[in-house]
């Protein structure tokens, strides 16, 4: 029996599913304060005046807090060009300027009502073409002053960019000249917001020196630095809870409103909480970046992808984020799955007047995969060859290279999974019939390879107590994946393992729910704490049992002679014994993906060289367009991904499926607009998430080819299924109606205008 | 702020009748607590919950008249049996609103009253020529459809008066009826254009046409000159391209964040193609 494998349920599905479960928001102290913000109205501007004296004096204001009070330096998680509040200009709306503690939110609210402030508007740069003009204002005058975090290698910025990747590797316009066709794309995006369920919050003490801050959050350890950061303090100062999170998907990466809650709990010395309402949340949150990507290939006769040319405008927002990282994504997507010839990329981050973007499920991933595929159809279409066959015939194999000279060793696993695909969903039948068509698209996908730590602990009942800083984002990471894998090291059942939740003060570090990472590099971690646990443990089993250590081995929590089962003993006996003998059986692990090798000289600006232990995806979609309303039924959609091993089904399952959900939404009705540097659609009322009722039951192929250096041969999985959707569905879609979806989410009115001019035609 | 509860009509109106500054009625309660959260109504404002008035609720039949209580959630308009059969669209509307939770307690009257651009129960009420019956001054008045909704949350309906019941004529036999609503999404969507079609035969050719819109102007409408085009028609293609070419004259639709006004036009002009399609099999025009 082992633990790694089918029918193994999470841990927190009872608490969560019963209400029980208590998560950041959820958090209260005895006497907390509650804080809320006054943000910016406005996109752009100077601040002619603030004035926070009524505020002071509201009943129940504890502490108003402005620039004045807060330091002065700025901060980020990897350009310093963040202010903690706005003081002579706001750059965005929904800046905060303000900060008001109170005895209740309303009073807090009541008092940021009466603030006074004063902006002279100034017209936002709103899109990155305002932004790119010669004589556009500048956001940020001093970009060149700004502070780096150590350690990283500096990187182009100037004027409104704070980030430029570039790699141009020689021959590509050579390689154009040998082309029979040249087909040129341009494409845009819209934002996407991430819209957990539970909007962002902070809960913050202080005891004179060090802060305590309760949080749900992705990286509890991410919070303390950057907490630290922010307020011009070391980071053992700080310590940071995790809790029960409504969802993450890349939103709480970075800071979100934990520095507030801090410095309001050191000017008051009360706890404060901080809770953003929808709104707030929705227009502040660092969403997925907007963008626009223009695709340009050379393409011969026989269809053979000869030389490309790529570049792609990120809008980052008023502040970089962790968009400046992103411009390195294209260098793992441009030249990979297919072999495309010398290719020249250049990827900037964006100064506009809108909030911040960031990390988002699928890094830059989803788009960048849907300008590619959709500019791969163009070029089948172009020489008029099956766009299946198109792709097959440029498919990437093992011990081909991407862009950034990072070898992929089982590239072949791509050829599997067309295969696959075609064994159920065969192209030839497809997407047959009027206004229905069929779409194709793949893509690679890394396992983020940060470092992460457990401590392993044999409890005094026999049970294992699993301590780390990792975190549970709803994935099933934690109360699945770490919690069977360190039940199967152990011969446990799942049910007699726990997961703490994440402290820093009591835990190793821990780089947080990201990029499929926790099943792959914690359980990594888990595996080398096990190793160095399992001796000292039959050590002292060999003394109760009269056996040599090397003769024992863990079953059905115990430990018994390999030769002559009869003589166990109980792991709870394991476990006191040991207490008696001088200290608990524990043992701590850490562990990191090694990285892949890379050419440093491929592109300048890369921040983000590698893509480790890659994984492969294919998908199709089929789809049905309404022919009075241009609305896209997706009928029909497979996945065939590669995990390495399943750890447990369901939970890869569930992230496929809610994956593809998540890429329906980008592909047909979500997207955040702005008009005047200003979000159009500013609730979940109007904002479009997916509905049950719209998603169909993928059906999913999983490919298994365990990873040498896996946990159980676990890869990354939860990230990628999200990547190509959007890809395949506009690929389907323009199959369809022979409209050419240029720009997401796709408008039904354009695809109306396409289906009545192919009549006419 | 106060939370009145009466249990009859009379208790209802007395307490309006007492106080006609800032109460407001309250049935479901999915318009009146978003708009007091959002602040498009005053959070001071007292409120008179009728939901346990039980008379208000309820779909009757009786001497070829069909009354719906203003009460009657859209659940139980979406499964009475009376609706499906008699009123299938606006048993199709009510599926229309929202998701189940909103149809669960979200009620006829309240969507009327609301008088949003976009209440997708105004298409099928202007399509029937329905009545409505309201407390009135002494005793219940009635208020044809097509002059109750005045504008954006504007009725007819006078202040301190409450909507009692909606009165319908069971159609004559050979119609056909339905309601047909666009949204970006199955469920959950304000209607980017909603179309209530009735037609009745008398000797194979239609007798009365009857085309009502909403979300394509400040106020759901009908489609008079739409409707005319179709009168004595077969529903054939060449009166359906006249109708729905008036259709989109008659009609003002702006663009805003959920869709374009042309492409609110072409949907318009579309549905009731489709309307007419539909029309034909259901009443077996050849
Ligand atoms: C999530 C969600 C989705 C929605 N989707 C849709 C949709 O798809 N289509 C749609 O049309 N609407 C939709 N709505 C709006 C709303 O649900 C409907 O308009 C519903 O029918 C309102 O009924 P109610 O009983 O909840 O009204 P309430 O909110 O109680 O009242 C609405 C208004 O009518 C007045 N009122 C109510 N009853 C009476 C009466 N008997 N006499 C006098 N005045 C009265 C109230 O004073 C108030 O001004 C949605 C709402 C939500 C929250």
């Amino acid at each position: 029996m082992t633990a790694v494998g089918p029918d193994t349920p999470r841990s927190d599905a009872d608490a969560k599913v019963r209400g029980l479960a208590n998560y950041g928001v959820d958090y209260r102290e005895a006497g907390m304060l509650h804080a809320r913000l006054l943000r910016s109205p406005v996109a752009a501007g100077r601040v002619t005046r603030l004035d926070v004296s009524t505020a002071r004096s509201v009943p129940g204001v504890h502490a108003v807090v402005t620039a004045e009070q807060a330091p002065e330096h700025r901060n980020g998680l990897v350009l310093f060009d963040t202010p903690f509040f706005a003081s002579d200009t706001v750059l965005y709306e929904g800046e905060p300027i303000a900060m008001v503690v109170a005895d209740t939110p309303r009073q807090a609210q009541s008092a940021v009502d009466t603030i006074g402030l004063e902006i002279e508007e100034w017209e936002p740069i709103s899109n990155v073409t305002e932004a790119l003009a010669p004589d556009a204002r500048l956001l940020h005058p001093d970009l060149d002053s700004y502070q780096i975090l150590p350690g990283a290698s500096s990187w182009p910025k100037s004027g409104n960019c704070g980030g430029v990747l570039t790699s141009d590797p020689g021959g590509v316009d050579e390689a154009f000249e040998t082309a029979d066709f040249i087909v040129e794309d341009t494409f845009t995006v819209p934002r996407q917001y991430q819209a957990y369920l539970e909007p962002k919050s902070a809960t913050a003490s202080y005891d004179g020196w060090r802060w305590t801050l309760h949080v749900s959050h992705q990286f509890p350890f991410q919070v303390r630095s950057r907490v630290a950061q922010a307020l011009g303090v070391t980071d053992s100062r700080i310590r940071v809870v995790g809790h029960h999170m409504g969802g993450g998907f890349g939103a709480r990466l970075d800071l979100g409103l934990e520095q507030y809650a801090a410095i309001g709990a050191s000017l008051t010395g009360r706890t404060v909480q901080l809770v953003n309402d929808r709104t707030e949340d929705l227009i502040s949150t660092m969403s997925r970046e907007n963008a626009t990507i223009k695709v340009r290939s050379g393409v011969t006769k026989e269809g053979r992808i000869v030389a490309r040319e790529f570049e792609c405008l990120m809008d980052g927002g008023a502040y970089a984020g962790d968009t400046v990282y992103l411009t390195s994504i294209p260098m793992f997507m441009v030249g990979s799955v297919y072999r495309v010839g010398p290719t020249r990329v250049t990827a900037k981050s964006v100064y506009t007047n809108t909030a911040p973007s960031g990390a988002f499920r699928g890094v830059s991933g989803t788009y960048i995969c849907f300008a590619l595929e959709r500019h791969t159809d163009r070029l089948a279409e172009a020489i008029g060859m099956d766009r299946r066959e198109f792709r097959l015939r440029n498919l990437f194999e093992s011990g081909d290279s991407m862009l950034n000279g990072q070898t992929l060793e089982d590239a072949d696993i791509l050829r599997e999974a067309f295969d696959r695909v075609e064994e159920v969903a065969p192209w030839s039948e497809a997407g047959k019939g009027s206004l229905k068509g069929v779409g194709l698209a793949a893509t690679i996908w890394l396992t983020n390879p940060l470092a992460g730590s457990a401590t392993l602990s044999i409890q005094q009942d026999g049970s294992l107590g699993v301590s780390t800083a990792a975190t549970e984002n709803g994935s099933g990471a934690v109360t699945m994946g770490v919690r069977q894998i360190a039940a199967a090291q152990f011969g446990l059942a799942a049910e007699q393992v726990f997961v703490t939740a994440p402290d820093t003060d009591t835990q190793g570090y821990d780089a947080g729910s990201q990029g499929s990472r926790t099943t792959h590099v914690v359980g990594m971690a888990v595996q080398a704490a096990a190793k160095q646990l399992k001796p000292r443990l039959f050590n002292i089993a060999s003394g109760l049992l009269g056996a040599l250590p090397d003769d024992l081995e863990l079953s059905g929590g115990s430990v018994c002679v390999r030769d002559d089962p009869s003589r166990t003993v109980s792991l709870a006996t394991v476990a006191r014994t040991a207490f008696g003998l001088g200290g608990p059986l524990s043992a701590t692990g850490a562990y990191n993906v090694p990285l892949p090798k890379w050419d440093p000289d491929s592109a300048e600006g890369l921040l983000f060289p590698v893509f480790p232990v890659p994984t492969y995806h294919v998908h199709l979609a089929e789809v049905e367009v309404d022919p009075d309303d241009g609305a896209v039924r997706v009928t029909r959609y497979v996945v065939a991904q590669e995990v390495g091993r399943m750890i447990n089904p369901d939970g890869v399952y569930g992230q496929i499926q809610g994956g593809v959900a998540q890429g329906m939404g980008y592909a047909l009705w979500e997207g955040l607009e702005t008009k005047d540097g200003r979000y159009t659609r500013r609730t979940l009322e109007s904002y479009g998430l997916p509905l049950a009722v719209d998603v169909p039951d993928v059906e999913i192929i999983i490919l298994e080819h365990p990873c040498e250096a896996g946990p159980y041969g676990a890869k990354g999985a939860a990230e990628p299924p999200i990547v190509p959707v959007a890809a395949v569905i506009a690929n389907a879609v323009s199959d369809a109606t022979g409209a050419n979806i240029t720009s997401l989410p796709i408008d039904p009115e354009e695809v109306l205008l396409a289906i009545d001019k192919r009549r006419e035609g | 702020m106060q939370f009145l509860a009466p249990m009859t009509v009379d208790e209802a109106l007395g307490a309006l009748s007492e106080r006609e500054d800032g109460l407001r009625v309250l049935a479901g309660g999915t318009d009146v607590m978003i708009q007091r959260m959002t602040g498009q109504l005053p959070r001071s404002e007292s409120l008179l919950y009728i939901g346990g008035i039980t008379d208000l609720s309820g779909v009757h039949l009786s001497d070829g008249t069909i009354c719906i209580g203003a009460l009657t959630t859209h659940h139980d308009l979406r499964c009475n049996p009376v609706i499906g059969t008699d009123l299938p669209s606006f048993a199709e509307a009510a599926a229309t609103v929202g998701g189940w939770q909103t149809q669960a307690v979200g009620t006829i009257g309240g969507n009327l009253c609301n008088a949003s651009p976009a209440a997708d129960l105004a298409p099928p009420l202007l399509a029937a020529d329905a009545t409505l019956v309201v407390s009135g001054e002494d005793g219940p008045q009635r208020i044809p459809a097509n002059r109750f909704f005045l504008g954006r949350r504007r009725t007819a309906l006078p202040v301190g008066q409450i909507l009692l019941k909606i009165e319908v004529p069971v159609p004559p036999a050979a119609t056909w009826e339905s309601y047909l609503k666009v949204g970006r999404r199955s469920a959950m969507e304000v209607a980017l254009v909603g179309l209530a079609a009735r037609f009745s035969l008398a000797g194979g050719l239609v007798e009365t046409a009857r085309l009502a819109v909403c979300s394509v102007a400040p106020v759901p409408l009908r489609l008079a000159h739409a409707e005319a085009a179709l009168v004595g028609s077969t529903l054939d293609q060449g009166a359906v391209a006249i109708a729905a070419q008036r259709s989109m004259e008659e009609i003002d639709p702006i663009d805003d964040q959920r869709a374009t006004a042309s492409y609110r036009r072409m949907l318009v002009g579309r549905l009731l193609g489709k309307a007419a399609r539909l029309a034909r099999e259901g009443l077996e025009i050849q």
